[in-house]
């Protein structure tokens, strides 16, 4: 090809894009014409991904559309609160919600959600170009109904991940403590036996030398939900008690005799490793959310943990809140014997796979505009800039963006375990009853925490006000 | 006749406002106790299921441990509020330097919204950032954590609320003590009574309108505390700080239980009821020459 035809090739591809390029911007404004003067409320909690949706996305689409977006962004319990209290009383406040992966299944179950893949099918024009359903990852599919359909754009999903603080790891001096008390190498833990025998080890080597350092992190809340879901979504997999120990196959048993396993030997187990873990975490545990666990790691106090990976990217590259900025590493969680050939066969799972959509309410007053905006998130454009400032991969477009690689590789490689391995881990089990089982098991669980009843007393009254709240319920016959 | 409508008619905004904010709602809650409703239930719709609510909760270890953390929450509160408030408005009718500063600051707690006033006393209470263990750790060598250890947790809820509400008890009996007649007191000191006497017989008989009308909108404040608790301990450790407010707020809406959680609601009206009636009864209708 001479140079003269390569020229013209190149000025008539650049001429293309060109005049292709407004087309794809004037979707935005001519889409948006259409619903001048309205203004979307969404509400979501308070995370770093809501957070770029907020103070992001939201303003960038009122740029474009001139559709004035307002987001809610308030705690975890408060968001949930408002959202069903809205969409139960169908008073329509919200255009926007955020529906975590676990209440999704509650929120089908009442016909809440707005079909998005139906509704754009309905209406071509509000289809935006930039918007394929197909190039979200199967996390995606969560947020599905029966018939396939997408009820919730996701925009934030990330795994529970073994964070380790890479600096002690590799301290030459601390490794030889180690090889010396417990004659093995420093390494991060594949079993649960030295995963414990680390977490002591620091805990001790914290006190002698007079550093505030613990051995692990404990989301131990004594009267929040947190500390519930550490131990059934992190802790009890790893030891092969899944789906919260509840056998959907039979009658939505959780008694080991009637053949669920919330109080199986396996469960105790677990749930006796992870109290000790507590007894040498900091002492801030027994008042620790996920965000609170977060600001411990930060704040150089634990060696180890299970951190959620919303909160990896602060913690290992920003300086302004982290005390262990490059200094972490990420693995995958310690776990028993088959449970990693159980998670790769698809029967089980080595940790929590956590992350929301946005949906659209049946309630909506601004059902398409809504449409715009949900797809407007979705759009393969706009993920790595979020991907970079929130620790989130929705979307398969986002893993290749050179801002994302070099974001991973401060991370200790988190996105390319995301891509590689989070297939391992799963969201909550598709449970419509989420909330309210929850709710019971809490109660009893605060009490094993706080030493009012034993764990293994604790987990047979788990089990057993679990059967009577589902028959309650209704779904167990 | 007709300043009889006139006084109907002056009344009926207020009458209409109290129906629909007041007595619709109340009888709406009233209607879904008598039924089973859960709205994430296989069925999520009302089922009528007669008193079952009301019988659930005489068994309901939960609830019957609530409504004792509650009252004695509510006791200890509002018992140590009305006499530091008695104290403090005392103090305040003397003159000293600062005393406008120190009646400001004072009253400064009341103006902080209850969330707050949780998440501040939260800050200051966590174990590695909180001032509070810091200090008692390094005068007194205690550890304090109230995520674990439920007594001093109950201890630190009370002692929120003092905070939060001495001060509203300070200006109501400063109020009462400021209004009081001089004449009964001149002539007690004349007659030779002493401190004791004067409050005994004369100050406290005088101002106890004031006490009991302060411990009755205190009392029904501390028996409905949410936010501060909510934010402050969640309820926990445990059940121990789970007072009755709290425990309705987690059994209507996390677990979205509307029935039993409205059949709650109204045992706790009633209760509440019954206890400013037993005051009213032993405390006031005495003095009055009257035994109802």
């Amino acid at each position: 090809m001479n140079m003269r035809l390569r020229m013209g090739m190149v000025a008539l591809v650049a001429g293309l894009m060109a005049s292709t390029a407004p087309a794809f911007a004037d979707f935005w404004s001519d889409a948006g014409a259409k619903f001048k003067g309205v203004t979307l409320h969404g509400v979501t909690e308070s995370t770093p991904p809501s957070n770029y949706i907020k103070d992001v996305l939201a303003p960038e689409f009122e740029e474009k559309t001139g559709i004035k977006v307002e987001i809610e962004t308030t705690s975890w319990d408060q968001m949930y609160d408002k959202a069903i209290k809205d969409m139960e009383a169908k008073t329509g406040i919200y255009d926007m919600i955020y529906i975590e992966q676990d209440i999704v299944y509650a929120y089908l179950a009442r016909n809440f959600l707005v079909d998005v893949t139906q509704s754009l099918k309905d209406d071509p024009s509000l289809k935006a170009p930039g918007f394929d359903e197909s190039h979200f990852t199967t996390f995606a599919n969560y947020f599905r109904g029966e018939n396939g359909d997408l009820f919730g754009v996701p925009m934030e999903a990330f795994i529970k991940i073994y964070l380790y603080r890479k600096d002690l790891f590799e301290d030459p001096k601390i490794q030889e403590a180690f090889k010396a008390k417990t004659g093995k190498d420093l390494a991060p833990a594949k079993t649960h036996e030295d995963y414990t025998q680390i977490a002591e080890f620091f805990t001790e080597y914290g006190k002698e030398n007079g550093l505030d350092l613990w051995g692990t992190t404990a989301q131990a809340h004594t009267g929040h939900p947190a500390s519930w879901y550490e131990y059934v979504e992190s802790v009890a997999p790893t030891f092969g008690v899944y789906n919260w120990g509840i056998n959907a196959e039979k009658n939505y048993a959780a008694t080991v005799e009637n053949g669920g396993s919330m109080n199986s030997d396996e469960a105790k187990a677990a749930l006796k490793y992870w109290l000790h873990l507590r007894d040498i975490a900091p002492p801030e545990s027994a008042a620790s959310t996920w965000t609170e666990v977060a600001s411990t790691f930060a704040a150089g106090r634990a060696a180890q943990g299970l951190v959620y990976g919303e909160n990896a990217a602060w913690i290992a590259s920003d300086a302004e809140k982290s005390k262990v900025v490059d200094k972490v590493g990420v693995a995958l969680p310690p776990v028993s014997d088959g449970v990693m050939a159980d998670a790769e066969s698809g029967k089980g799972y080595i940790g929590y796979y956590d992350g929301g959509a946005f949906g659209l309410p049946v309630t909506s007053k601004n059902r398409d505009a809504a449409l715009l905006f949900l797809q407007y998130i979705g759009q393969d454009s706009v993920q790595s800039g979020w991907a970079v400032a929130a620790p989130r991969i929705t979307n398969t477009a986002t893993y290749d963006d050179p801002a994302v690689k070099e974001m991973d590789a401060r991370l200790g490689g988190y996105y390319t375990m995301l891509k590689d391995e989070g297939k391992l881990f799963a969201g909550a089990p598709p449970f419509p009853f989420h909330a309210q089982v929850r709710e019971v098991c809490a109660s009893i669980f605060y009490k094993i925490l706080t030493g009012q009843i034993g764990p293994d007393e604790g987990l047979d009254q788990m089990a057993q006000a679990t059967e009577k709240e589902l028959t309650n319920l209704g779904y167990r016959k | 006749m007709g300043s009889n409508r006139t006084g109907w008619l002056l009344l009926t905004p207020t009458l209409v406002i109290l129906g629909v904010f007041g007595i619709l709602p109340f009888i709406y809650v009233l209607w879904v106790a008598f039924h089973q409703w859960n709205a994430f239930g296989a069925n999520p719709y009302m089922i009528y299921n007669g008193a079952d609510n009301f019988r659930r909760l005489v068994f309901d270890t939960e609830f019957l441990e609530s409504i004792w953390f509650t009252f004695q929450f509510g006791f200890f509160a509002v018992v140590s509020e009305i006499v530091l408030g008695y104290f403090l408005a005392q103090f305040l009718m003397r003159d000293f330097p600062g005393k406008a500063v120190f009646r400001t600051l004072h009253t400064l707690p009341l103006i902080v919204a209850p969330i707050v006033v949780g998440s501040v006393w939260r800050l200051m209470m966590t174990p590695s950032i909180g001032i509070i263990p810091y200090f008692l750790d390094a005068w007194f060598g205690y550890q304090l954590n109230i995520g674990s250890n439920a007594g001093a947790a109950f201890v630190v809820t009370v002692i929120m609320d003092i905070w939060h509400w001495t001060p509203l008890v300070t200006l109501t009996l400063l109020a009462a003590i400021v209004a009081l007649p001089k004449d009964p007191f001149e002539q007690a000191q004349i007659d030779g009574a002493n401190r004791w006497q004067i409050f005994w017989h004369i100050t406290l008989p005088m101002i106890r309108p004031a006490i009991l009308a302060t411990v009755f909108i205190r009392l029904m404040d501390a028996l409905r505390t949410v936010d501060e608790i909510w934010m402050l301990t969640g309820g926990g450790p445990g059940s121990a700080t789970r007072y009755i407010g709290l425990h309705i707020w987690k059994v209507v809406f996390p677990k979205t239980d509307y029935g039993y959680g409205s059949a709650i609601s109204v045992i706790v009206l009633y209760l509440t009821l019954v206890l400013c009636w037993l005051l009213y009864v032993g405390l006031v209708a005495p003095r009055n020459g009257r035994r109802t």
